[in-house]
C-alpha cells in the first residue's frame, strides 16, 4: 500500500492540495466562520481529483499489479493523509487557542463559533461529509466529479451554518466553551466528531470497492 | 502449453455485444490479434485486464483465474495500449520512478536498453512526445519488467515503418527468450511478419483462431496475400 499511496502523492495529486492544507491555520483567525478552513482543505483535494482525472490516473492505476479494490483504498488513504495533516494543524491552533490565548479579547468578542475542541470535532465531520459525499460519489462512475462536488458543497455549508449558530440556542452555549470550560463535553464532542468521521469514511470505502468493481474503464 | 485463456467471454453494449469470445495463447508464441475498427479488440483485452465487467465468462492466466489473483497476476503480465498517455506533464523519468516500485522483477539494465532502442529521452514529458513516441514509452514499461505474457492493444498503430520494424523484431526476440506476446492490430503485414498464430475477431465474435500457417492453409485462395485473405473475408462477411 506504500507504493499505491506514493503514486497518489508523486503523479496523481495536485500542488494545490498540498497548498490547501495551510487552510487548517484559519482556526486562528478571530471573528471568520473557522469550519471554512476544513471546506477549503477539501477543496484542494478535489482539485486533486481534477488533475488525476485529466491524467487518466484511474485506468494507469488499474494497469499497475495491484487488485482494483486497492486503487479506491489509495485514494481514500491520500485524501485521509491530506486531511490529518490539516487537522493537525487545526488541534494546533485549537491547543494555542485554549491555553496561550484563551483570555484573549480578541477571540472572546466573536459572534461566530470559538475554534476549540467541539470545532475540531465538527471539522472532521466536514472531512467525513466529503469522504461520504464526494470521494464515494465520484467512484460510482470513477470519471464525473461535478455533481458529487456540488451535492457536497450544498451539505457542508449547511452544516458549517449550523455548527457556527449552535451555541446561540439556549442551553448549547458550552459549545462555545473558552480554554478549558467544559472540557469534558468538549471532548466528548471532539470524540463524536472523530468517531462521524470515521464512520462515513470506512462506510463510504467500502461501498466504493463494489461500485468500483463494476465500472467498465 | 496454454498460458493464458479466455472463456465464454459475453458483454453487451447497446450497440455492441462480444459473443462468447473463447481461446488460448499459447506460451512462447507470437499471437496477432485481428479484426477492423470496432470488431471488438479493444473491449476483448480491457475484459482480459478486468478493466471492463464482462457479462459472464472467465479469464485465466498461468492456471488461476484473473478475479481473486489480480494482483499476482498482474506482475507477471505486461499491459501496454498506443492511444492513451498517462499524465502528460509529468518526467517519463518520474512515472517510471513510481511505476517500478511496484515490480520486484523490475530489470533496470532492460529499462536502460529499451531507453536506446526506443531513443526515449526520459526527462520529457508524454506531452512532449509523438504518438509514436508515447506507444514506446508504454511498451517500454510493459518490458521492463519482465513480463512473462505481454497484452499489447495496438502497438504498432502510429508508428513509423522503421520503428514498426524495430519492434516486430523485439516481439521475435521476446518470443525467442520464452516470453508470449499477444498484440491486436489491423495492420496485417504486421501479422504476416512476426506472428506464430492468429485469433480473427469480426463483429464481436471470433472467426478463427489457430496457427498462422493452419489460418492461411484454410482461408487463403491461391496467390492471396494474408492481408487479401482478411479483406475479402471482411468484405464478404464470411464467417467459418
Amino acid at each position: 500500500m506504500r507504493n499505491i499511496l506514493r503514486k497518489e502523492m508523486r503523479l496523481s495529486a495536485s500542488v494545490l492540495s498540498y497548498l490547501f492544507i495551510l487552510f487548517g491555520l484559519m482556526f486562528f483567525l478571530p471573528g471568520y466562520p473557522v469550519l471554512c478552513g476544513a471546506f477549503f482543505v477539501t477543496i484542494g483535494i478535489f482539485q486533486g481529483f481534477q488533475t488525476a482525472r485529466e491524467a487518466n490516473d484511474i485506468v494507469f492505476s488499474s494497469l499497475l499489479p495491484i487488485a482494483k479494490r486497492d486503487i479506491v483504498k489509495g485514494k481514500y488513504m491520500f485524501v485521509c493523509l491530506i486531511e490529518s495533516c490539516a487537522f493537525l494543524l487545526m488541534a494546533l491552533a485549537v491547543i494555542i487557542r485554549i491555553t496561550v490565548f484563551s483570555d484573549s479579547v480578541v477571540y472572546r468578542s466573536n459572534a461566530l463559533m470559538n475554534a476549540n475542541l467541539f470545532a475540531l470535532g465538527m471539522a472532521c465531520v466536514i472531512f467525513g461529509l466529503f469522504n461520504w459525499i464526494f470521494v464515494g460519489g465520484f467512484f460510482k462512475t470513477a470519471y464525473k466529479i461535478g455533481r458529487p462536488f456540488v451535492v457536497y458543497i450544498i451539505v457542508a455549508f449547511l452544516v458549517i451554518i449550523l455548527a457556527e449558530a449552535l451555541h446561540h440556542v439556549p442551553g448549547l452555549e458550552m459549545l462555545n466553551a473558552f480554554g478549558t470550560d467544559d472540557i469534558a463535553i468538549q471532548l466528548i464532542m471532539l470524540a463524536a466528531g472523530f468517531f462521524i468521521f470515521l464512520l462515513m469514511t470506512v462506510l463510504s470505502c467500502m461501498r466504493a470497492y463494489k461500485q468500483f468493481e463494476r465500472i467498465d474503464l | 502449453m496454454v498460458i493464458a485463456e479466455v472463456q465464454d467471454l459475453v458483454k453487451s453494449y447497446s450497440s455492441f455485444e462480444l459473443k462468447n469470445i473463447s481461446f488460448g495463447l499459447e506460451s512462447g508464441r507470437i499471437t496477432g490479434f485481428i479484426g477492423r475498427n470496432g470488431a471488438g479488440k479493444t473491449t476483448t483485452i480491457k475484459a482480459m485486464l478486468n478493466m471492463i465487467h464482462p457479462d459472464s465468462g472467465t479469464v485465466r492466466y498461468f492456471g488461476k483465474p484473473f478475479l481473486g489473483n489480480e494482483a499476482d497476476i498482474k506482475k507477471r503480465i505486461g499491459y501496454s495500449t498506443g492511444t492513451v498517455s498517462w499524465y502528460p506533464r509529468k518526467k517519463i523519468r518520474d512515472i517510471v520512478n513510481i511505476v517500478k516500485r511496484f515490480y520486484d522483477t523490475w530489470d533496470e539494465a532492460a529499462y536502460r536498453n529499451y531507453l536506446d532502442i526506443f531513443a526515449i529521452d526520459e526527462i520529457k514529458t508524454p506531452l512532449e512526445l509523438s504518438e509514436g513516441m508515447k506507444v514506446k514509452v508504454n511498451l517500454m514499461l510493459a518490458l521492463a519488467h519482465k513480463s512473462e505474457v505481454l497484452i499489447l492493444d495496438e502497438p504498432t498503430s502510429g508508428l513509423d515503418p522503421f520503428s514498426r520494424n524495430e519492434l516486430l523484431g523485439v516481439f521475435t526476440k521476446l518470443r525467442n527468450s520464452g516470453v508470449t506476446v499477444f498484440f491486436s492490430t489491423h495492420i496485417i503485414s504486421d501479422i504476416e511478419k512476426c506472428a506464430d498464430d492468429i485469433i480473427y475477431i469480426s463483429k464481436g465474435q471470433i472467426i478463427a483462431a489457430m496457427p498462422k500457417a493452419d489460418f492461411i492453409r484454410q482461408y487463403s485462395e491461391p496467390g492471396e496475400t494474408l492481408e487479401d485473405t482478411v479483406l475479402r473475408l471482411e468484405g464478404g462477411g464470411a464467417h467459418a
